[in-house]
């Protein structure tokens, strides 16, 4: 029993780390500009896709790089015709905005690669298991979590050593204080979304060598995002990042004692986190009030 | 003054109005009797079109859509073309049943099919009894359709989960072992699908290591897989279907408990085959219908005219499901003469669908005492790649008369209730 305890424990971090990488994204975004991007997970299906396309011309590699980078431009696009627009109002209406968009994006992928699944084949060496016994860990997870923890440094890099990123942290405190100074807060919003996107696009392209590809799975993939966030306390790259390890692993051992439980494990643990400290884990008090 | 002749006496006026009268008459009659007999009859289609089965239910609406070009070539039904209306049920009950009284009230379908996934067909079956309107379940499986929950209007077309367990589980028990670990769909399919396979399972001597119940939509398996393989099954059976079940073999496979443990299932489709990367097509299932059947009458044809209509690939289990749904509703009523729901529920009890619709061996017909058509399981293996075409996906072993997959009609539980 511990054994199977410590395995799932360890495959609960493996997920979590996804989970981390999509809410990571998610929390830039509803961070600085105050949107609840309900279409994270379509643009998670749109990166997966688009390395799925691009494969046969440049590679697993080279769809892995170039697949978020294309969503991320797709992203800027999106973010300056749809939600530009709405940035001085409620955010109701870019909630509602970007639920539609999810809508849209399943459908139009749909549209464009049909609604039957797609295989996307990883490279073969990243797909044995590390050992008989060890057998959950394989080379394309343990390659999945090196990525995402490598994203998730090159971040919190940008976020700390880069003036970009200063003013993006800046901003996220004081909005109207960095405009005043001078700062182009249209441009910073922008970019700021790109590198959401970005992140979401990533997700995708590694989510469509471990999952397939289907049109919806970016439906199951954000609710466990949003309740990282939650749990982690919005406003906080750290708490999200926590908040989606912490799901990941508590699902895993749920499943242990009662399988059917795993997924509602995750709204129990956000409700008795909200019920003890309504701001999340490392959230502040009064973000998003 | 008018005499009483006088008034009978045809004027002018009355003699142009009559003429006038009659070349309108003339005229209009063409028209009253070709829209009779042009007013197509509906019948009214629900799938989940979006969600995690749609592609399986777009296939069924492909298949259904042949069916009525075929028919309304032929000259449609009591002479009066057939249309078809098709709407999203999107994998959620409520959507459903709002669908089907849209339909019905709104539509003035006459006929109802559909749908893929066993809750909603089971939610629509309510409101079409209550309708009093003719039903075909084209492809939602679990057996209390045609068991417990039966109704006078409901035929269903695709296998009950008994018929797809008792087809193979023996062959699984002999050739892979008596220690059996299921991953099953939390829902009416997965569950009854689940339990006829632990009945066979009993029956044969074996016992049940586990039963992880997974939620629709689940992406990661790993920790059901962890637990499965701590158990020591001889076999682990995947009952989840759509992209829940290319995830779950996918994984399966990456983690290389295939080396392992034996894999296998109940129900295999074409479209899930086609999802899964070539080294995840493994193990032992059963197909509801395949396209690859040399010799059996109207199957190439059937190939050909699907592909026409589906950009070049062959037909799946889905789509016959959807065309033998509405050839039957279409054969029954020209048998009939009618369209009344009453009159042809009652004739449906053994209607035989003819060679060029049942597209199999063995006898196809639908059975008076449950309504469930008795339809072949085709056994065998999932292959890597097609030898031949690169949609040969699955190698048939067996193919097994419905009469010997279903319980007897009086071991469902169904007892039809007829109206008054």
């Amino acid at each position: 029993m511990t054994q199977l305890l410590l395995f799932n424990v360890t495959n609960g971090l493996i997920i979590g780390a996804f989970y981390a990488l999509m809410a990571l994204g998610l929390s830039l975004i509803l961070n600085l500009s105050n949107v609840i991007n309900f279409a994270h997970g379509g643009f998670l299906v749109i990166g997966g896709y688009l390395a799925y396309t691009i494969t046969p011309y440049v590679g697993f590699w080279g769809a892995l790089l170039i697949a978020p980078v294309l969503t991320a431009v797709i992203g800027l696009a999106v973010e300056g015709v749809l939600i530009r627009p709405l940035y001085g109002r409620d955010p109701l209406y870019s909630l509602l905005m970007t639920f539609g968009l999810a809508f849209i994006i399943e459908d139009g992928t749909r549209f464009i690669w049909g609604a039957q699944g797609k295989p996307v084949t990883i490279p073969p060496f990243l797909a044995r298991p590390l050992s008989h016994e060890l057998f959950f860990i394989t080379g394309y997870r343990i390659f999945m979590v090196v990525t995402v923890t490598i994203a998730v440094a090159l971040i919190f890099a940008l976020l700390r050593y880069t003036r970009l990123g200063i003013r993006i942290r800046a901003a996220t405190l004081d909005l109207e204080m960095v405009a005043a100074m001078g700062v182009n807060v249209r441009i910073l919003r922008s970019l700021n979304f790109a590198a959401g996107i970005y992140l979401a696009g990533l997700a995708g392209a590694l989510a469509a060598g471990q999952l397939g590809l289907e049109p919806t799975m970016g439906t199951g993939l954000l609710m466990p995002s949003f309740i990282a966030i939650i749990i982690g306390g919005v406003g906080s790259l750290t708490g999200t990042l926590i908040g989606g390890l912490l799901i990941g692993v508590a699902s895993g051992v749920t499943a242990v004692f009662a399988p059917a439980a795993s997924e509602a494990v995750m709204y129990v643990l956000m409700a008795f986190i909200l019920l003890a400290r309504p701001r999340g884990l490392l959230g502040e008090e009064g973000m998003m009030t | 003054m008018a005499t009483p002749y006088s008034s009978r006496r045809f004027d002018r006026r009355s003699v142009l109005k009559g003429a006038a009268g009659l070349g309108a008459l003339g005229v209009a009659s063409p028209f009253v009797i070709a829209a009779r007999a042009d007013t197509p009859i509906r019948i009214g289609m629900i799938d989940p079109l979006t969600g995690v089965y749609a592609a399986v239910a777009q296939n069924e609406v492909i298949g259904a859509k042949l069916a009525v070009d075929q028919i309304n070539a032929a000259g449609g039904v009591l002479g009066r073309p057939l249309e078809l209306l098709v709407e999203d049920s999107a994998n959620d009950v409520g959507t459903g049943v709002q669908k089907a009284r849209k339909l019905i009230d709104r539509d003035q379908v006459s006929f109802l099919i559909g749908d893929v996934n066993s809750g909603v067909a089971q939610a629509i079956a309510q409101v079409s009894n209550e309708k009093k309107i003719l039903h075909i379940v084209s492809g939602g499986h679990t057996d209390s359709i045609t068991g417990p929950d039966c109704k006078w209007n409901v035929y269903r077309v695709c296998n009950t989960t008994t018929m797809e367990a008792n087809s193979v589980c023996s062959l699984l028990f002999k050739q892979y072992g008596k220690k059996w670990h299921f991953i099953t769909p939390d829902y009416a399919f997965g569950h009854t699908l689940q339990k006829a396979a632990a009945v066979d399972l009993a029956k044969l001597g074996g016992t049940v290591t586990g039963n992880e119940l997974t939620p629709l939509g689940t992406t990661d398996f790993s920790a059901y897989l962890i637990k499965a393989q701590a158990a020591s099954p001889d076999v682990i059976v995947v009952l989840p279907q759509g992209s829940d079940m290319v995830n779950c073999l996918k994984q399966i496979v990456q983690f290389g408990l295939n080396q392992q443990i034996h894999v296998a299932g109940l129900q295999q489709e074409l479209e899930s085959l086609e999802a899964m990367p070539p080294e995840a097509r493994i193990g032992i299932w059963m197909f509801e219908w395949y396209w690859k059947q040399p010799g059996i009458p109207g199957v190439d044809k059937f190939v050909a005219d699907i592909r026409k209509v589906n950009n070049g690939k062959v037909p799946t289990a889905r789509n016959w499901f959807g065309y033998a749904s509405v050839h039957t509703l279409a054969g029954v009523a020209n048998q009939q003469k009618t369209i009344d729901s009453v009159a042809l529920a009652k004739a449906l009890g053994n209607f035989e669908l003819p060679p060029e619709i049942k597209l199999q061996p063995n006898k196809c017909y639908y059975r008076p005492g449950d309504h469930q058509l008795m339809t072949s399981a085709f056994v065998g293996e999932a292959q890597s790649g097609g030898a031949g075409d690169p949609e040969d996906l699955f190698r048939v072993d067996h193919v097994i008369a419905g009469d010997e997959t279903a319980p007897p009609e009086d071991a469902t539980g169904c007892k039809i209730q007829w109206p008054a």
